[in-house]
Parts: structure tokens; C-alpha cells; sequence
């Protein structure tokens, strides 16, 4: 009886189908291409070695998202939403090059060095993010803006900002400890993915070790009846998006880091999207309330496993954009709650005559 | 008198592990208004959702006018006649009463919409329950006691031969519940049988004919008006006698105790103005007044929830600077507020963390409870107030009204306040639990706690206060003495202007 009743809990959660729709999708993968799933340890040219293959690369490459979605999960928990992450990574990444910068006027050789020390390359990028962040923060819980709105301030002006940061130029790096944030590894493992892990682990311990994450749901929930308990959904909503802004930040430099380079149209484009749809996907409401970090970090690498298929099978690039839209479509039908409710349904009533237990 | 028009004869229900409904009786005559009562769990609610169609029985026949009838769904039900007005308005806030009258069956002319006959047919509707108002606002213009009329409106107006009543008092004021009163009687008059479902046994002994009453899924009886008493019949609802749970001790006062709360000419201009009193150790102080007469104002300033513009507060002998809750609750002020679901229950949090909410406000997120201390206090209180639950962490929003007001009362007694702050605490609660909560709040008071009940309810607040504050017009009327008060005197303070010096 006990267990019938986990299965039903099970089946009713939304990460459950997301796990199962990663599954799917993976299987697809591997049916098609039985390379698909492979890893192997491989030994560069510098002698360090490397695991290499598509679920490694999934994960290394979902690592911008995930991050960035950390912060998002509590934006959207809180009712809100953050759409100005996409832009502040591309800040980001400008005021990292402007530290590290090389261009063809002034610094004519390039090479393995810095203009700043490399301190700078790495706080004040951050910092600046944070400050961002505690912006939007500002104008959604002192002003009472709407957060699309308030958001879309900066996502509009920082593509501009970050601009002006480089004066509209793009500069490259050959500096190999900002190279390393993205594409070194440490054991094997893309360092990104230890970023990720790193987040995601300190992230889970600040939202459950502290009430921040009781304090985050009960404001999502009811905010009225949170005021009343004494609690300062101001300040809640502030740290919010002010941990949305960091973590924008810090895919900003892994992004920036990637490419060695700065690239103020591009960098972060999208990006509020895709980490809206991995919270979504990951399980919690855009209504606000409950909220799953393990979910939203599923649900990244969901969006990250369809982007790879799809490059991976050679997709003509127009078709890229739609045939992503379809197989998000699938995944999200396969979570709604009809969906969910009806099989769950199924195997209550199987389980009905043995008399498992629930209430109405 | 008049037929039968509808009859449920041996119905049974059950949910998994639970039988809701065990061979219920219940037959609806034409012209009658039949009360359906029980305590929360009785299986009023499963009865009525069998009726319409959101539940399918297990076992069981419903004839209406003698017809073998099964509605599968609430819309068949309604097309068969049988229509339901629930205790939250079930209407469009921003459609106008007209639109929310016809929304779904708008007639059509010339393949639009035909405006003149809606507006004009919902005027007269409206009319016709006694309401002369504009029917082309939107509905949020008007109060709760028209939106209640306009579902009744829209209810029978389609058609209905039965229409049932889900707590349709429960945020009225007296003058519009008459007003609903004045309204049944007309459809009364005109044959529609009425279910009416309420905790408000006063109301049923005023316009019900008959009773049913259910407990635990099981009839108990049917009952004619005239032939049983208020007492007999809440012995029927909890199968305890009534005495047992009313035997309610005041907590004596003791005159020289020190003063907890002072406040002195508080008001926001234009809501309440110039409020003053004073709460001592171990009193309660009891606030009567109509709804909207400044009660819930006055006990939202003291809380820090509305800001007072004028006046000061003083707790423990010392002046509140800022007001937020938050200063409240480290004053040791705690607050109840009036509506659970919207200012009280963190629905979807469990029991544990909506108990643990308040002391963790006070702690602030960076100071948090470990878990088995979260346990601990949440599994003390459960015991403590008999909150009904298989464990802590169920969703509060999945209890039952008297438990969800338990648990925020669990929540401010967590913190230990000197002064607790009640407002309608045993609204929409059934009888037992009604008591319960009464008799926790005397213990409190007689622990020390000085404590403001306020009450629609006035032979509660006479049977628990030590002194009583009448408030009328956004002002404070009078104040009394609990020990010798009687219903009278409040009520002619309520109603009657004259009085007020007499009685200063």
C-alpha cells in the first residue's frame, strides 16, 4: 500500500516526466546514432587527459543555462520572472575582455598575458552583475514594478551597456587561466561542469540549510498571509534577483571564457528563455510557490540534450529553432497536468481493489 | 404541503480508505428551504457533489419529480434543473452583472450578441430579488451581498427547480443576510426547493423548514423546525451534549494586572478614527460591531499591518516606532487576521512550516530552526490543539477550516506573545471546533496572555470577555463591562445612535 502510494506521488510530479522525457530524448539519440551515448577518456596533445563524448559535452555545455537558472528558479518561485540574465552575460563578458583585452591598436602582441591582474578580469564583472541585480531587485520590490517590466530595462540597455564597456569592439584573449574557466578540466571533467556542480551544491545548501527557501515559497504562495507573519518579502525578492544577477555574471565569464572573446550581440542571446523553460521544465509554477533546484538543473540539461540532437543529426540550421520548438512542445505535453493526472488515474484505479489509501 | 421534488434514497460514497457518505437519506419538497447540517467531515460537501454531478455515488438512486436522474458533470446538473450558488463567488470580477448573468447563454441576434435583452432581463431579475442596480458595472462595483445575488440570479434564472445554498451567509452582514432571507422566501414562494447549508444554527432556526443532519457519512435524522431546539440539535451535529463543550469559564480579571497594550487615538483619516483602549494581563477584551465598522482597521493599526496616521501605540509600556508586523511580532503582538485564506494559511506549505513560519520571521532566514526542532514544535502543537492530520507535513491548504485556523493560532502561540490579536477566529468553523477555539483562548488568557477577540458573533464575545468594545462607524462606541452585559444592550448600540451617551 505504502508503495503504491510513491508510485502515485511519483507519477504526479512534474521532474518525474521531465527525467523520463530526458530519457526519451537520450533514447532517440542513441537509437538513430548508437555513438550517441559513448564516452571515452581521450589524452591531448598536452598530455592531459580528457572525457569526451555527447553526454559529457551535454553537460558541459548546459552549464550557462543550469547556472543561470539557479537564480531563476527563486525569481520564479517568488512569482516573478528575470529577463534581463541574457544581456548581463553578455556585460559580463565585456568587462572580463576589458581586463584581459587584446586588439590590434594598443596591445599589438598577442599573447599569454593580462592588462589587469586577473583579479579584476573576474570581481569586477561579478560585481557588477550583482549590482544589476540588485537594480532589478530594487525596482520590483520597492517600486512594486512589474518584474518583466523592470527586467526589461536591462535586458534592453545592457547589450548597450556592455557596448560601451568595449567601445564596440571586440577583444580577444590567449590568457590561459581565463581560457581555463571554460574549456580546461580538472580529473577529466570540463571545468564547467565543476562550476555547475559548485552552484548548483551551494545553491541547494542556502535555499534548504537556511528558511530562505521556506521564506521564498511562502511569499510565492501567499504573500499577504507571509507579510502578516512577519516576514520581509521585500528583502526576500531583493536577494532574488540580486543571486540571479551573480550567476548571470558568472555564465558571462564561462560563456566569454568559451569563446576567448567578448561578443556584446551574442553572448547570453536567448538565454532568459531557455532558463525560464528549464525552471518550467524542471517543475516549479510560473504561478510561483514550490520550487525544485534538482528539477530546474534537469530541466536545463533537457533544453541543452535537444539543442545538441538537433546539431548532432546536421538539422538544415533554419529548421534548428523549429524542430527544438517541437520536441520542447512534446516534453511540456507530457507534463501537463491532464497528462500526468490521467496516468496517474490509471494505475489508481488499478490499485483501488487493493485498497491504497488517498485522500479526495 | 407541497410534493416532493427531489429525492436521494441510499447513497453511498467512498474515496479510497474513507467512506464519505454510508446510506444517506434525503428528500428536497417543492416550496421548502431544507438545511443540510453537519460538523466539517460530515459529508455535506460529498452529499452536494453527488447531487451535481462532481462525484459519482457508488450506490444509490436520486429522483427529481420522480425521474431516475445520474448528472455526470455540474452542467448537466444544471440543465437538469439543479443549480448551486458556493460560498466563494463563482462569477467573473470584471465582467459586468449583466454579462454574469447570461456568460454562456448569451441570447444572439442577427449573429451578435444582443445586448438590450441581457441588460434589460438582468434588471429586471435583479428587480425581482428586491436589488435596483446598475446592471451594466462591472461586478466588483458592488458588495459581497449583491455578488451573492447575482449568482442567485443567474442561478435560477436557468431554469432551476433546486437550488442549493453552500454557505451563502458566511460573509454577509446581518442586514444582508436579511436581505438574502427576504430573497429565499420569494423563491420559496414560487416553489424552487432550497438546500441551505450553513455553521449558522441561528439562521437555520429563522428560515429553514426542515433539517437534515449528517455525521461522520451517516444520517442522523431529518428534523421539522418546529420540533427540535438549538441545543438538541447541536447534541445531533457532534454527538456530544452541548453543555460539555460549553462549559466555558471567563478567566478571572484580576484588577491591578499591568496594562499589555495601550493604545491612544489611533486612526488613518478617512478609515477609523481616534481609536483608544487598553488590554491588561490575563484579559480579553472583546470587540463587537457590524462588519466594515472599523474592528478589522482597528486591529490591523495595532499590528502595524495599516500604518497608523494618527496616535500612538504602546506595548509593554513602551512607544512602537516603526509599524510593520514584523516590530509587531518582536513586541510579542500576534494577529489572527479575519480572512484565513487570504492574510492567514500558506496553502500549500505542510503543517510544520506554516507553524514554524512566524518564529522564523522573528529569527530571520539566516537563524534557522533545524528540522527536528520544526518537528518538535509543529507535533507539540497538533497535540496541543487536537489538529486533526495523519502527520505534520501535510498541506495545510488540504485541511479543514477549523484545523487551518488551529494551525495559524499554533503558529502565534509559537512565539509567546503577551498579546494576541483574534479577528473572527471561529468564522465558518463548525460548532466543536468553534468551542475548542474558544476554550484555548480562555486557558491563554488565564496563562497571562492579554488577548482582543473580535466577533460577528455576539453571545461568543459575552460569553468570553472580560470587557466589551462596541464599535460603530468607524469609531469606537462604547465600552463594557463583560461580566454584566447583555445581547440587548450591545445590539442597541449597534443600531441605535441615541444610545450612545446613555450608556458611556
Amino acid at each position: 500500500m505504502k508503495r503504491g502510494l510513491k508510485w502515485e506521488t511519483m507519477l504526479r510530479s512534474k521532474l518525474f516526466w521531465a527525467v523520463v522525457a530526458e530519457i526519451l530524448i537520450l533514447l532517440v539519440g542513441f537509437i538513430i546514432r548508437p555513438d550517441f551515448l559513448n564516452i571515452q577518456l581521450r589524452t591531448l596533445s598536452d598530455g592531459s587527459r580528457v572525457l569526451y563524448g555527447t553526454p559529457v559535452d551535454i553537460l558541459n555545455r548546459a552549464a550557462e543555462i543550469t547556472i543561470i537558472a539557479m537564480g531563476m528558479t527563486l525569481v520564479i518561485a517568488l512569482g516573478g520572472t528575470d529577463i534581463s540574465v541574457g544581456a548581463l552575460v553578455a556585460v559580463s563578458g565585456a568587462i572580463a575582455l576589458k581586463f584581459l583585452r587584446w586588439d590590434v591598436l594598443e596591445y599589438t602582441t598577442p599573447g599569454d598575458y593580462t592588462v589587469k591582474p586577473f583579479f579584476y578580469a573576474l570581481a569586477v564583472p561579478l560585481a557588477v552583475c550583482t549590482l544589476m541585480g540588485l537594480f532589478n531587485g530594487s525596482l520590483i520590490a520597492k517600486l512594486k514594478i512589474q518584474p518583466i517590466i523592470a527586467t526589461l530595462i536591462l535586458m534592453v540597455a545592457g547589450r548597450g551597456i556592455a557596448q560601451i564597456v568595449t567601445n564596440g569592439k571586440q577583444f580577444t584573449t590567449q590568457y590561459s587561466p581565463f581560457k581555463f574557466i571554460g574549456n580546461g578540466s580538472v580529473l577529466g571533467i570540463p571545468f564547467p561542469i565543476i562550476i555547475t556542480l559548485v552552484v548548483v551544491l551551494i545553491m541547494i545548501l542556502f535555499v534548504r540549510k537556511t528558511s530562505y527557501g521556506m521564506f521564498v515559497e511562502a511569499v510565492g504562495i501567499n504573500p499577504n498571509a507571509s507579510r502578516v507573519s512577519g516576514l520581509r518579502s521585500g528583502v526576500i525578492i531583493m536577494i532574488a534577483y540580486i543571486i540571479t544577477g551573480l550567476l548571470s555574471g558568472v555564465s558571462g565569464l564561462i560563456y566569454a571564457s568559451r569563446i576567448s572573446s567578448n561578443d556584446s550581440n551574442n553572448a547570453g542571446l536567448g538565454y532568459e528563455m531557455d532558463a525560464i523553460l528549464a525552471v518550467v521544465i524542471g517543475g516549479t509554477s510560473m504561478t510561483g510557490g514550490k520550487f525544485t533546484l534538482v528539477g530546474t538543473m534537469v530541466g536545463s540539461i533537457i533544453i541543452r540534450t535537444i539543442t545538441t540532437l538537433v546539431l548532432y543529426f546536421g538539422i538544415v540550421s533554419e529548421a534548428i529553432m523549429a524542430f527544438k520548438a517541437l520536441i520542447i512542445a512534446g516534453v511540456i505535453v507530457l507534463q501537463s497536468e491532464p497528462v500526468r493526472r490521467a496516468i496517474a488515474r490509471r494505475r489508481e484505479r488499478r490499485h483501488m481493489n487493493m485498497g491504497g489509501e488517498l485522500h479526495a | 404541503m407541497n410534493g416532493v421534488i427531489l429525492e436521494m434514497k441510499g447513497v453511498d460514497m467512498a474515496f479510497p480508505g474513507v467512506k464519505a457518505l454510508d446510506q444517506v437519506d434525503f428528500s428536497l419538497r417543492a416550496g421548502e428551504v431544507h438545511a443540510l447540517l453537519g460538523e466539517n467531515g460530515a459529508g455535506k460537501s460529498t452529499l452536494i457533489k453527488c447531487l451535481t454531478g462532481v462525484h459519482r455515488m457508488d450506490a444509490g438512486t436520486i429522483l427529481l419529480e420522480g425521474k431516475k436522474i445520474h448528472p455526470a458533470s455540474p452542467q448537466e446538473a444544471q440543465q437538469l434543473g439543479i443549480s448551486t450558488v458556493y460560498q466563494e463567488i463563482n462569477l467573473c470580477p470584471n465582467l459586468t452583472v449583466a454579462e454574469n448573468i447570461f456568460i454562456g447563454r448569451q441570447p444572439m441576434k442577427r449573429g451578435q450578441i444582443d445586448w438590450k435583452t441581457i441588460n434589460q432581463r438582468s434588471r429586471e431579475l435583479m428587480a425581482r430579488m428586491g436589488v435596483d442596480i446598475d446592471v451594466t458595472l462591472p461586478l466588483t462595483t458592488y458588495s459581497i451581498a449583491v455578488q451573492q445575488m447575482v449568482s442567485i440570479a443567474r442561478a435560477v434564472d436557468i431554469n432551476a427547480r433546486v437550488l442549493i445554498l453552500d454557505e451563502p451567509t458566511s460573509s454577509l452582514d446581518e442586514h444582508e443576510v436579511q436581505r438574502l432571507f427576504e430573497v429565499m422566501n420569494d423563491l420559496k414562494a414560487q416553489g424552487l426547493g432550497i438546500i441551505f447549508i450553513t455553521h449558522f444554527l441561528n439562521q437555520v432556526f429563522e428560515i429553514a423548514d426542515r433539517i437534515t443532519v449528517l455525521r461522520n457519512g451517516k444520517l442522523v435524522g431529518e428534523y421539522q423546525v418546529t420540533d427540535i431546539n438549538k441545543l438538541e440539535l447541536v447534541t445531533h451535529m457532534i454527538g456530544k451534549d452541548m453543555n460539555v463543550i460549553y462549559d466555558l469559564k471567563k478567566a478571572p480579571q484580576k484588577q491591578d494586572a499591568p496594562v499589555v497594550l495601550e493604545a491612544r487615538g489611533i486612526g488613518i483619516p478617512g478609515k477609523v478614527e481616534d481609536i483608544s483602549l487598553h488590554v491588561k494581563e490575563g484579559e480579553l477584551v472583546g470587540f463587537a460591531g457590524l462588519l466594515g465598522s472599523g474592528r478589522t482597521e482597528t486591529a490591523e493599526m495595532l499590528f502595524g499591518v495599516e500604518k497608523p496616521q494618527q496616535g500612538s501605540i504602546h506595548m509593554n509600556g513602551e512607544k512602537m516606532e516603526a509599524s510593520s508586523p514584523l516590530d509587531a511580532i518582536r513586541r510579542k503582538m500576534a494577529f489572527c487576521p479575519e480572512d484565513r485564506k487570504r492574510d492567514g494559511i500558506v496553502a500549500d506549505l505542510s503543517i510544520r512550516e506554516n507553524i514554524a513560519l512566524a518564529v522564523q520571521a522573528l529569527k530571520g532566514f539566516m537563524h534557522p530552526m533545524k528540522p527536528q526542532e520544526q518537528q518538535e514544535l509543529a507535533e507539540r502543537y497538533i497535540k496541543l490543539l487536537s489538529i486533526q492530520t495523519p502527520d505534520a507535513e501535510k498541506k495545510v491548504g488540504e485541511l479543514s477550516g477549523g484545523n487551518q485556523q488551529k494551525v495559524i493560532l499554533a503558529r502565534w502561540m509559537a512565539t509567546q506573545p503577551d498579546l494576541l490579536i483574534l479577528d473572527e477566529p471561529t468564522r465558518g468553523i463548525d460548532v466543536g471546533a468553534k468551542a475548542e477555539i474558544q476554550r484555548l483562548m480562555l486557558e491563554m488568557c488565564g496563562q497571562g496572555m492579554g488577548i482582543i477577540f473580535i466577533s460577528s458573533e455576539l453571545d461568543e464575545i459575552i460569553r468570553c470577555a472580560n470587557r466589551i468594545i462596541v464599535m460603530r462607524d468607524l469609531k469606537k462606541a462604547a465600552e463594557l463591562d463583560g461580566e454584566n452585559s447583555q445581547q440587548a444592550d450591545i445590539l442597541a448600540i449597534i443600531a441605535n445612535e441615541e444610545t450612545e451617551e446613555a450608556v458611556k
